[in-house]
């Protein structure tokens, strides 16, 4: 006989399961609705001029018509297709634009939501305090200041004035680098794409984390622990941070599953290579592989992150698993 | 013991002499962050320090900056077609022919006739060339390059005109033509890559073949590196060629889409700019040039569907239409009126008595109301009941590789409102409206292309569909029969003189008809850094088949 939490998880598998497949569906049709066509958008307004000839084959050269059941097939044999534009294996394209995404989004979503988390905790510790006001305040005006400006102000300032920082790219193209001078090249790329990214997230990760400090610091249990005479670094982070944690978590999750979109912004205006601007390329030359490789892809890494939440949730706070 | 213990006991042993203070930990962590920062923005910037775009500025190196980064691999079958991706092949791969500030230049033909009686161009090759591993050029490369090309369509040029070639001796070729074909210096002379023969005949799907090999041509530079993620590649200097080492070893591009700061900051050494940068970057010691008239903005007119079906109406939206007015609220002046004729006023054969329709606002509605519209109370023409209602498309066009947004949607827009048409302006995204365009699903669209002050075979593509019928900017007009024996006249007329005296008809004509209207030339310009010792240019009639863009294999050899 299976075991209630066994069966639990069968449940919750066959469930992320049949939304896998929903989203495949998606992910196969929605792109074949986008106006246009790859040739279109590759020869339309090129150099090029075909004749109705020339065009009506390079049509048919890249027509797929294998269908939903052709594309599940090739998906279960690991086989994303064949990009139109690049002529060349669609996951290929994706992992070689990951690694690069990784380290900017990973990077900016792990040190905001540090950032977040701690600043957040102490500004809800010291509530009512003039520091505590000024720095929501701050906050929700840093919150509201978009990627784009912040990005551009950043650029003005430490790439075109001070010159400290290039304008652009994640390395210095073909330069003759040590490993270690490559590194401190990349890191030197990284930061001001980094620095606009933590500016567009930490904020709303300081507020979340305050704002469910502040809710959790009503709670009996810590008016306990202060009782206890306990000292205050112990009773705001083992007994109230912990418990004030979950919305954080739940964002950090959401956030990261949508950082191939997240990133398009900041990929852009500092040409930093990775999936946003593979995506963006590919819509704009409707090449339909690549669109349906990357999206499905990006939904994958959504359910992903959500399989993996439903775990951390229980690690987190085990009244979650009993909930159920 | 957990780590809250230990943070605890080393608060404590901290706090031990003196009570807690409630500001401590917060300054803790302010600094904390701050050093954080501090340490990310400034210790790889100590690394690099300020004045030092100079870590990437190898005297060596040219690198060239690029916003899109990608335009496929540098082989006639891989590249994209549009003129980035011709440049990218063009390092590797040289043509019979070139040309430079000037016209056409000796490449690999040294020199070349036309026998009429024959129909054949006799090309004699310079015996010095070689391809990359060594192999010298032959003229049965070239001879197989032609057949090849008649199996495997290289679509930047057409192989319809040609009957055969033939290697008269090592260095000798005669390409024969099927029918007189005017083009054909331009196209076949000018624009056809010379493919190594002892590669290629080994090769039956060209399209696939990416590997070393396929690299190999006679060029400048030697394709060593292209990197799809960053849209980089890179080129190393062909020691060995014919026409001289080029100065500079390495030859790099670089995405970027920040030109400007880019080119201040020394990242790069050359790239295409707004002319509004053009002043900062003169003072920041940068040498900024300007191309000719290559490039048009125009006004796609769905002339298959009322009301725009009938010459008139198109007439009237011409006197409707400021192109001056266009210029200097959407480009800030950065710009000139376009003929109507539609080849550039640069142009050798541009035909200065071209039709023009000055801004005439009274002139257009009278036209419009002659042909049974009337202005109804709130301003707007009406027929049978139905207002003059039209919806104009706009988008961001990409000129030159780049993407420029403007605000010619909406001046045209309100010029047509003021004569009493109602306007609903749709901006959408550039494949979307190519696609209705190509679909005739659309009334007017903003368009542009280059290309107008190359081979005036650009007429004929961009106005018949029997030409031009894949290119979303082609007005595909043919039910002009006048206008199609003029086109077809140019495309076999084999006297410059009288080609030119046909263009010219055509010029006429197409202006009277206006299937499409030439709105403005906007003004193109590239800066560079001139320490580095190349002197960039633009090429008289842009490079290859009028390709608007400063980057001249000549400049890197001459």
């Amino acid at each position: 006989m299976q075991s209630p939490a066994r069966h639990t998880w069968l449940t919750l598998v066959m469930a992320y399961l049949a939304a896998a497949l929903i989203l495949a569906f998606l992910s196969h049709s929605l792109p074949r609705m986008l106006p246009g066509d790859f040739v279109t958008a590759m020869y339309g307004s090129s150099d090029v001029t075909l004749d109705a000839q020339q065009e009506a084959e390079l049509r048919a050269y890249f027509q797929d018509d294998s269908g939903f059941a052709g594309f599940l097939g090739r998906l279960l044999r690991l086989d994303w297709g064949y990009s139109y534009t690049f002529l060349a294996p669609v996951s290929t394209l994706f992992f070689d634009a990951l690694p690069w995404t990784l380290v900017l989004m990973g990077t900016a979503h792990l040190l905001s939501s540090l950032l977040g988390f701690v600043l957040g905790v102490e500004a809800a510790w010291r509530r009512g305090t003039r520091t505590e006001k000024a720095g929501v305040g701050i906050m929700t005006v840093l919150e509201g200041i978009p990627e784009l400006c912040s990005g551009a102000l950043l650029l003005l300032v430490f790439a075109l004035h001070l010159g400290w920082f290039p304008a652009a790219g994640a390395q210095t193209a073909y330069a003759d680098h040590t490993f270690v001078q490559q590194t401190a090249d990349r890191l030197h790329h990284l930061a001001l794409p980094l620095t606009t990214l933590i500016l567009a997230y930490f904020p709303g990760n300081f507020l979340l984390a305050r704002a469910g400090m502040v809710m959790v610091m009503k709670s009996p249990f810590v008016l306990t622990a202060r009782a206890k005479g306990l000292p205050p670094v112990r009773v705001r982070y083992a007994h109230a941070a912990r418990n004030a944690l979950l919305p954080l978590v739940t964002r950090f999750g959401l956030r990261f599953a949508f950082m191939i979109t997240g990133a398009l912004v900041v990929e852009t205006i500092f040409s930093y290579p990775g999936l946003g601007t593979l995506l963006f390329n590919a819509i704009a030359m409707r090449d339909l592989p690549l669109i349906q490789g990357i999206v499905l892809a990006a939904s994958v890494m959504v359910l992903g992150v959500n399989l993996a939440l439903e775990y951390v949730y229980t690690l987190l706070d085990p009244r979650v698993a009993h909930a159920s | 013991m957990s780590v809250f213990d230990k943070i605890e006991e080393q608060l404590r042993k901290r706090f031990r002499s003196r009570p807690p203070r409630p500001g401590i930990a917060r300054r803790g962590l302010v600094i904390m962050g701050a050093s954080a920062f501090l340490l990310l923005m400034g210790g790889t910037g100590m690394l690099f320090p300020a004045e030092s775009g100079k870590v990437w500025a190898n005297e060596t190196d040219i690198r060239i900056a690029d916003s899109k980064g990608d335009w496929g691999y540098p082989t006639p079958f891989r590249h994209y077609p549009r003129g980035p991706g011709y440049i990218r092949m063009s390092w590797a791969f040289d043509t019979l022919v070139w040309k430079d500030q000037t016209g056409f230049v000796p490449a690999l033909a040294r020199n070349w006739a036309y026998n009429p009686e024959k129909l054949a161009f006799t090309f004699h090759l310079d015996p010095a060339a070689v391809w990359h591993d060594g192999t010298p050029v032959t003229a049965h490369d070239v001879a197989f390059t032609i057949a090849y090309f008649q199996a495997h369509p290289y679509r930047w040029i057409s192989t319809d005109a040609l009957d055969r070639a033939e290697a008269v001796d090592d260095h000798t070729v005669i390409i024969y033509l099927s029918r007189p074909y005017a083009p054909f210096l331009s196209d076949i002379g000018g624009t056809m890559p010379v493919i190594p023969k002892h590669v290629w005949q080994k090769i039956t799907d060209p399209r696939a073949c990416i590997e070393p090999e396929c690299m190999i041509g006679s060029g400048p530079y030697v394709f060593k590196d292209f990197d799809k993620t960053r849209g980089t590649y890179l080129f190393e200097a062909f020691e060995d060629y014919y026409q001289g080492t080029p100065k500079k070893h390495r030859l790099i591009y670089v995405r970027t889409s920040k030109a400007l700061m880019s080119l201040i900051t020394g990242q790069v050494d050359l790239a295409g700019i707004q002319p509004d940068m053009a002043a900062p970057l003169k003072k920041k010691g940068l040498t900024v040039i300007e191309n000719e008239r290559g490039w048009n903005k125009k006004m796609m007119i769905n002339h298959t569907k009322a009301p725009f079906n009938d010459r008139n109406f198109r007439q009237a939206l011409a006197y409707a239409i400021d192109q001056q007015e266009i210029i200097d609220k959407s480009h800030r002046g950065f710009g000139m009126p376009a003929s109507y004729g539609l080849l550039s006023i640069d142009h050798e054969m541009y035909n200065p008595d071209t039709p023009r329709y000055p801004h005439n606002p009274e002139k257009a509605r009278q036209i419009i109301a002659s042909l049974g519209w009337t202005p109804g109370q709130d301003g707007v023409f009406h027929k049978d009941g139905h207002p003059l209602a039209i919806e104009l498309i706009a988008s961001n066009l990409t000129v030159a590789g780049d993407s420029v947004s403007d605000r010619d949607g909406e001046i045209i827009a309100r010029q047509l409102t003021d004569i009493g048409i109602q306007v609903t302006l749709t901006n959408q995204e550039q494949t979307t409206t190519d696609s209705r365009v190509k679909n005739w699903d659309f009334d007017l669209a903003v368009s542009g292309h280059g290309g107008i002050s190359g081979d005036p075979k650009i007429l004929n593509e961009m106005i018949s569909s029997t030409y031009g019928a894949g290119s979303v900017n082609s007005a595909r007009y043919d039910v002009c029969p006048e206008l199609n024996a003029l086109m077809a006249a140019q495309m076999k007329e084999m006297d410059p003189e009288k080609r030119k005296q046909l263009v010219f008809g055509i010029q006429a004509v197409y202006a009277r008809e206006m299937p499409a209207i030439s709105l403005y030339y906007p003004k193109a310009m590239a800066a560079y850094n001139k320490a580095k010792g190349i002197n960039w240019f633009y090429t008289k009639g842009g490079i290859s088949k009028g390709i608007p863009i400063p980057q001249n294999k000549l400049s890197l050899v001459r």
